[in-house]
């Protein structure tokens, strides 16, 4: 992994397939974001976001199922509850809270697919700016 | 398998310094190893282990089941005749491995070892001080710092177990203004690295401690107080031998508390109902720094009724895990028979020092199976201390 790399998190289910639409339709987003496919966002641990973050990347951003729709009912419950852990000890840490974030979509929406993480990228990019 | 770095013990210089060959195999080690004790899938022991080594099956080493299992809490070593260091074997072994590759099972996903590697970069800025709330004094300007370590890590990691950490470094500071001193805090202070060189990973631990002693030596302080045991040891004993001197001596805040008390400058209200209660040494600032009656004389003088466990003192056991590293049901059992112990003595509650035990002892407790077996209230000694200053 390059430094500077922006780690997305999908879920297998509507957030992969979100991704899948947006490849289907020719989408583009910036080159340093790499998607990385769990089978459910409840895999994430505090120790795989700490690890993305030492090994220099600039952000991390979770997509998973939205509220209540989850494929295995707990795991983005439990992925919000390892987010905030994380962000807390991240913060302690001295990173900007901007550079964690979680959120969802539903199954096929390339569309928001594309628009979050191009704009979490570009959220990524102000705060290395500083502004 | 020889050192490949120049500054690198090759295996036979950690044989001989450790002096592993002078093993007599009387098995006094086995006999009190917890490992040995609980691990049931097959049997090991130090002995064994040493035996090994000793008799040149250098590659065996490494597969043993007890050289990553290994919590090093130093009774083997305590009771050896021939003097072996077992847990300095195994520490210096363990950079071996390292090279190759090799580490233990990690727990707690990694995290702690991760934010202890991201702290070894210089630049890092962190937001560490928050705990520090108007009732509590630090000066920029002091000849005593206080050394968090990780506890403002440890509070968020380990809420859900309700551990005691920020109040552990409030309560410490609190004690430290009531004694006229109003320590400083570093605000970028790093691990102190203790987990690291006691897994081998002498990489960060250098890194780490070289920017710690930078400020120490900024700060030009005179003392380091610290309320984790294995900040302390490794401060006092592994910074002057491993990165550089820097001149200031080193104490458990047990030990400032009891020197405190015998100087008579610090008073407690001790009018309470006399509490039963059980202390438990915890290895680094017992078996390795040999602070045993210290906070045994704090506990009387805050009033309670101290009683001892079946293992205590030098003889007493470990919380069950080291390093947060290998822990698994061997460990679980360790605790289990520790707190165990302590509901036999039928003390109310159990104290002790270090923040670390009290985590390994609030998880194993997490199993309400057992709690007619183990259910006991646990306590951190600094917190006890703080609430009963007189005012």
């Amino acid at each position: 992994m390059e430094t500077g790399s922006i780690i997305v998190f999908t879920c297998n289910w509507d957030a992969y397939s979100g991704l899948e639409t947006a490849g289907a339709k020719r989408h583009s987003y910036q080159p340093e974001i790499i998607p990385i496919k769990l089978m459910c966002l409840g895999r994430i641990s505090t120790g795989i976001i700490l690890k993305v973050f030492e090994r220099g990347a600039d952000g991390v951003f979770l997509i998973g199922c939205p509220k209540d729709e989850c494929k295995y009912y707990f795991g983005n419950k439990h992925a919000k509850t390892i987010v905030a852990e994380a962000q807390e000890l991240l913060t302690l840490l001295g990173y900007s809270s901007g550079r964690l974030k979680m959120d969802s979509i539903a199954a096929g929406e390339g569309d928001k697919f594309t628009e979050k993480v191009r704009d979490f990228a570009e959220g990524l990019s102000k705060i290395s700016e500083g502004v | 398998m020889t050192g490949i770095q120049s500054n690198m013990k090759t295996m036979r210089e950690i044989i001989n310094q450790n002096r592993v060959t002078l093993c007599l195999t009387c098995g006094k080690c086995s006999s009190v190893c917890p490992i040995t004790r609980w691990e049931n899938r097959e049997y090991i022991s130090p002995r064994l282990l040493v035996e090994k080594a000793a008799s040149g099956e250098d590659d065996q080493i490494f597969n043993d089941l007890l050289f990553w299992s290994c919590i090093t809490c130093g009774q083997c070593t305590e009771l050896c005749p021939s003097d072996v260091d077992f847990c300095g074997f195994i520490r210096d072994m363990r950079v071996l491995a390292r090279k190759e590759n090799l580490t233990g099972a990690c727990t707690h996903g990694d995290a702690i070892q991760t934010w202890a590697r991201i702290m070894t970069d210089p630049e890092l800025k962190q937001n560490r001080i928050g705990w520090v709330n108007d009732d509590l004094k630090i000066s920029d300007k002091s000849d005593t710092i206080y050394f968090t370590g990780c506890l403002p890590y440890y509070d968020i990691m380990f809420r859900d177990l309700g551990s005691e950490s920020i109040k552990v470094a409030q309560s410490a500071i609190k004690i430290l203004n009531k004694t006229g001193i109003e320590p400083y805090v570093m605000k970028n202070e790093r691990c102190c690295g203790h987990d690291q060189i006691w897994e081998g990973d002498v990489k960060t631990f250098k890194a780490l401690a070289e920017l710690n002693i930078d400020q120490f030596k900024s700060i030009g302080a005179k003392r380091i107080i610290t309320t984790c045991p294995e900040c302390a040891y490794t401060i006092k004993y592994d910074y002057p031998k491993s990165v550089g001197e820097y001149g200031m001596e080193v104490m458990h805040i047990t030990e400032y508390m009891a020197e405190q008390v015998s100087k008579g400058k610090i008073d407690f209200v001790n009018d309470q109902e006399k509490q039963t209660v059980t202390y438990h040494d915890p290895c680094r600032l017992g078996r390795s720094m040999g602070v045993y009656d210290a906070p045994r004389k704090v506990l009387r003088e805050l009033g309670y009724h101290t009683v001892e466990m079946k293992k205590n003192r030098s003889a007493g056991l470990c919380c069950g895990t080291s390093c947060w590293t290998s822990c698994g049901k061997t460990n679980k059992k360790i605790q289990t028979e520790r707190l165990g112990q302590a509901k036999e003595t039928e003390a109310e509650m159990l104290v002790t020092a270090c923040i670390k035990c009290q985590v390994h002892f609030k998880c194993a407790q997490k199993d309400k199976m057992l709690e007619n077996e183990i259910g006991i209230q646990i306590h951190d000694l600094t917190i006890l201390a703080a609430e009963r200053l007189k005012s």
